[in-house]
């Protein structure tokens, strides 16, 4: 149901650690602003194209993942073409793919667990000043992780529950009874969490 | 923060993700199609409040980008934070927050029914919509060229839908209030 994007591999991004990978495309997304040559945006696509091949995700994988946001760039291309110069058309268009390559790359080539604990490693200047544990973050994500098949098996009793009564299934019908049910399990589960000592307090 | 606020926001985020998986909701006369994952930072703000729901939501963000495809349609990566469309998904954590702070001050136990569902209904114009589309047009317009007017007539033609998920959420956030009340209480 919820598989990870990242793809199993050697290649040269995959070695690379996910700090340094995260830290370049924030210079990369912020330095392309400062490029507006259409042949070198051209090159920086291509590269990026291909570096993003090279995490072996392959050709139709690779584009199926990104067809939203592809769809989305086109869409503004064409309102764009209509409000601005040909040229400056072309130059946002080949920056924005540029960068949603090198993006989905990253994804591509990362583990989860990688991510995960750069994640945790950035949320403690957070925990410094007070505003969260940065331990905390892992046990949140993998309890959302932990819930998110127990409560589309819920929705799916829902469902059937109300066909069962003749009731014609609707989403402003279900939410209620959905969230209700759901959140009524909080108390016992932070209850056995503390009971475990997991947040050690 | 307790350990119940953290599980709270942390089911709240599973229960968005598992809207997503939601086919959309065609409206008649609408031209685009409700996804029941966007109504989230509505019911979020209004179910469990400005800071649980904004952690619901951070927690979101995190997911996706680690490389989890928890948006509706299966999107999620870095390449969504970073498109043409970021904006919004940050202004979802400050769309939560600001829903939840307004339905925390306006909407009270014990009120009459018309006036808790107004008070859910303006939080959710302001929170829900004002806020998220404040976020998310000026990033829009900055990363794709597009002039800022231009972005701001286009986003018009989802007011409508908007309007009905925010009173579809006023619904399903009186319901709960109701029967489960987690907004005011024990805040």
């Amino acid at each position: 149901m919820l598989t990870s994007l990242h793809v199993e591999g050697k290649s040269l991004l995959h070695r690379i650690p996910v700090k340094p990978k995260l830290l370049a495309l924030m210079v990369f997304g912020l330095a392309l602003y400062f490029v507006d040559q259409p042949l070198v945006l051209t090159a920086t696509l291509v590269a990026t194209g291909l570096l993003y091949l090279s995490t072996g995700v392959g050709l139709s994988e690779g584009l199926r993942r990104l067809r939203p946001v592809l769809f989305t760039i086109a869409f503004l291309g064409a309102i764009n073409l209509l409000l601005l110069s040909p040229e400056e058309t072309l130059v946002t268009t080949l920056r924005l793919v540029a960068i949603l390559f090198l993006a989905a790359a990253v994804t591509a080539s990362t583990t989860i667990a990688d991510f995960m604990a750069a994640v945790t490693d950035l949320a403690r200047p957070l925990e410094r000043l007070g505003l969260m544990k940065a331990a905390d973050l892992g046990l949140a994500l993998g309890l959302v992780l932990r819930f998110v098949p127990e409560i589309a098996q819920r929705h799916e009793a829902l469902k059937e529950a109300h066909a069962a009564r003749g009731i014609p299934v609707k989403l402003s019908r279900m939410l209620g009874p959905l969230i209700i049910s759901t959140l009524k399990d909080a108390d016992r589960i932070a209850e056995a969490i503390d009971a475990r000592g997991i947040r050690g307090q | 923060m307790t350990t119940r606020d953290l599980v709270l926001a942390a089911l709240f985020t599973a229960i968005i993700i598992v809207l997503g998986f939601l086919p959309p909701v065609p409206i008649p006369l609408l031209p685009v199609p409700i996804t029941a994952q966007s109504m989230g930072v509505m019911l979020a703000g209004c179910i469990i409040g400005a800071k649980r729901g904004a952690l619901a939501y951070a927690l979101l963000v995190v997911l996706v980008a680690v490389g989890l495809p928890v948006l509706s349609g299966g999107r999620g990566g870095l390449n969504v934070l970073m498109g043409p469309t970021g904006g919004y998904i940050f202004g979802w954590i400050i769309g939560a927050f600001v829903t939840g702070f307004l339905a925390e001050n306006l909407v009270r136990e014990g009120q009459s029914a018309t006036k808790q569902m107004a008070g859910f209904f303006i939080a959710n114009v302001v929170g829900g919509i004002g806020v998220v589309y404040l976020c998310g047009m000026p990033w829009l317009s900055a990363v794709a060229g597009t002039p800022f007017p231009a972005v701001l007539t286009g986003s018009l033609a989802f007011i409508p839908g908007d309007l009905v998920k925010a009173a579809i959420a006023t619904l399903a956030a009186r319901a709960v209030i109701v029967g489960y009340p987690l907004l005011p209480a024990r805040a």
